[in-house]
């Protein structure tokens, strides 16, 4: 076993007497899908934010290759791609692709690549703020994806997407973590997250539920029985939250 | 290959789109001009019909300068412009980023926050420059009258307009980086320029401490350097105002941090700026650049005043509000403390207004305390203040000079094409360029 990208231990968050994250631990391996996954209010764009140093916590701790990294340098390391925002509105598609790449330092050689496999091309002159929820989605990811960070964190990918877009996305998010890239996506539709994640860090009222592939986090079902049929990630989670 | 360009510079860039695309700047351009004309045109008319324009007394203009008659009301505009429109415009810049979201994207790169908010306020100035621009053509308008333009004291008006809005840019900043709402920050600003006008109502009231921070209101030093004074107390505690409040906004912008960290920090900021503040109140250096001296005595009387080095008292028994004490305040005092190297004046009064007091005994005297003697005078201007002082130190006055007499700049001039340029041009110019760089997309 390789040692872990990103180590996530104990940490908690309070938002005054209520417990939005209680000592939650996992770890993040390099070039995986993980999948952040649990019902609604489980704690998941806390624990995204806690990450990125967004929102201070009370305690834990977060190692990046073995070594304790304050909230403050960790964006040299990851990068966190919020959901529900709609940056610089009144600019073009087009320059704040620019911008991402000159102001975050990103790979500008992959800014036609990402603009044709999220299908921005006819979205390049519009303004940021005019775009549907899907469109500027998908504007996101590609601000995201354009970033050099070698781990990314994204809110909710795939929300706003229709089908056929859940599926191209979830390709090229592959193709990217195929190419290196470490992806940590928090996604509340289940049957996207057994489509595209590796593994999981189920979360449910800010605990930890369990950490694994589909099939470890089966294994902690209690009335998991020997040699019946694997249960679908979305029975697991019903089962374990 | 192209060199990459440094982040504070792509910050720069983006600033600069957003205050492009921001209607308040727009609307605040297209106003300007018109705010400026009134201003100007009102100011050139009297100045023309002063100096015998359409029959009125020819002469009475002689003593007119330039620099009250024309730019100190020119460029009231521009603080009118200051206290009402940039905040909204300044609001919009620094509470935009956190309203859209794109402030969680932004600091993720690893840039000083503090350099986000300069690079904010840099812009900001910069969009006050080119909303300044009327009152440029004001001075281009004058200048092509045959009107007299002496560089030194239209600069310190400038400065003083520049440093306001240096500071309404940091209030601005402070709020909107310290609430969560624009409007809230909005209102937040305007309390503060209002709580300034109170402070200065009850200054002229009360005098006394209230008096002394009256003085480091913006309208207090916009005042100053209206009448072509720089004073470097003033420069200095302006600066440090403008800066305290970016450092506000740089604590309240980070992401990340402690509520009560932030207080704490923001406490701090408050009293390391009150402190050297209170020590700017030491420097008196300060430099006469009106063309008339309107703010010092007359060279010889200066050059004597140099001589006295023991401390003055005076001791004033006139209200506040009695226009005498303003006199002796504005042609006297202020002119002493800038000569001799300590004036300590204290006012006596059991009123603000003195109405009932005229009939007093001591009402309506000043003393004055050098060197152990003390003389007594009841006149409030320059020259009877000088009087009492020269007997006092036991100095003969110095002979009048006609050299040193102001003659003024009269010029019987109406304000032509102005109305033309502030009403008509300069709208029809920013709506147009509005709409160019609107379908640009910028």
């Amino acid at each position: 076993m390789t040692s872990p990208f990103v180590e996530v231990d104990r940490l908690s968050k309070w938002y005054g007497r209520t417990a939005a994250l209680q000592a939650v631990s996992f770890t993040v391996q390099r070039g995986e899908v993980l999948g952040l996954i649990g019902p609604n209010g489980a704690g998941k764009t806390t624990l995204f934010e806690c990450l990125a140093g967004v929102l201070p916590y009370e305690s834990g701790s977060v190692s990046i290759d073995g070594g304790a990294v304050a909230p403050g340098a960790r964006s040299r390391a990851l990068f966190y791609l919020p959901d529900a925002i709609a940056p610089w509105p009144s600019q073009r598609v087009s320059w704040a692709l620019d911008f991402v790449v000159g102001f975050f330092g990103g790979n500008r050689a992959a800014t036609p690549d990402v603009i044709e496999r999220l299908a921005l091309t006819p979205l390049l002159g519009a303004p940021i703020g005019t775009l549907s929820k899907g469109q500027r989605k998908r504007v996101l990811l590609a601000l995201g994806l354009l970033t050099p960070q070698p781990l990314l964190l994204c809110d909710e990918p795939f929300d706003g997407l229709d089908l056929r877009q859940t599926r191209e996305v979830g390709a090229t998010l592959r193709e990217h973590a195929a190419a290196g890239r470490t992806l940590f996506l928090s996604i509340h539709q289940i049957s996207d997250a057994a489509r595209v994640c590796d593994r999981f860090v189920l979360l449910s009222g800010g605990r930890m539920c369990g950490e694994g592939t589909a099939e470890d986090l089966a294994r902690r079902l209690p009335d998991a029985a020997p040699g019946a049929l694997a249960p679908s990630l979305e029975e697991v989670v019903l089962g374990l939250t | 290959m192209v060199s990459p360009r440094a982040p504070f510079l792509w910050l720069i860039e983006k600033e600069w789109r957003e205050l492009l695309a921001s209607r308040a700047w727009w609307v605040m351009l297209a106003l300007m001009g018109p705010l400026v004309g009134v201003s100007f045109i009102g100011a050139v008319r009297t100045y023309a019909e002063l100096s015998g324009y359409g029959g009125t007394a020819e002469g009475v203009g002689e003593a007119f300068s330039p620099l009250i008659g024309i730019w100190a009301p020119t460029f009231s505009a521009g603080e009118l412009a200051a206290a009402f429109l940039l905040p909204f415009v300044a609001i919009r810049v620094v509470a935009g980023d956190k309203q859209s979201g794109a402030l969680k994207l932004e600091l993720q790169q690893p840039l000083p926050v503090f350099a986000r908010i300069a690079a904010k306020a840099l812009v900001l100035m910069a969009g006050w420059l080119v909303a300044s621009l009327p009152a440029a053509l004001a001075v281009g308008l004058w200048a092509s009258y045959g009107g007299h333009v002496y560089p030194p004291e239209l600069a310190v008006v400038v400065l003083g307009h520049l440093l306001n809005a240096g500071l309404t840019i940091a209030l601005a900043a402070a709020a909107a980086a310290l609430t969560d709402h624009p409007a809230t920050a909005a209102i937040v600003t305007l309390s503060v320029t209002v709580g300034t006008w109170i402070v200065n109502f009850v200054a002229a009231v009360q005098g006394g401490v209230w008096e002394w921070i009256a003085g480091y209101t913006p309208t207090a030093m916009v005042a100053e350097f209206q009448h072509g004074l720089v004073r470097l107390d003033v420069v200095l505690a302006g600066a440090l105002l403008a800066a305290g409040g970016m450092v506000v906004a740089t604590v309240w912008t980070r992401l990340g941090v402690r509520q009560p960290r932030k207080v704490a920090e923001s406490a701090g900021v408050l009293a390391l700026t009150t402190a050297a503040l209170v020590a700017c109140t030491f420097v008196t250096a300060s430099w006469d650049l009106s063309e008339n001296r309107m703010n010092s005595f007359r060279r010889a009387d200066e050059a004597i005043l140099r001589g006295i080095h023991e401390p003055l008292r005076i001791e004033a028994h006139l209200a506040a509000e009695d226009p005498r004490r303003v006199d002796l305040d504005r042609q006297a005092i202020a002119k002493l403390r800038r000569v001799l190297p300590r004036v300590d004046v204290t006012y006596v009064a059991s009123t603000s207004t003195g109405l009932f007091e005229q009939t007093r005994e001591h009402y309506g005297e000043v003393w004055f305390e050098l060197g152990g003697r003390r003389a007594m005078s009841r006149s409030t201007t320059a020259d009877g203040v000088l009087s009492a002082i020269y007997d006092l130190a036991g100095v003969t006055a110095p002979e009048e000079s006609g050299d040193d007499i102001f003659r003024g700049h009269p010029l019987a001039v109406p304000p032509r094409r102005a109305g033309a340029v502030f009403y008509g041009m300069w709208p029809a110019v920013v709506v147009a360029a509005g709409v160019w760089l609107h379908r640009r997309q910028i």
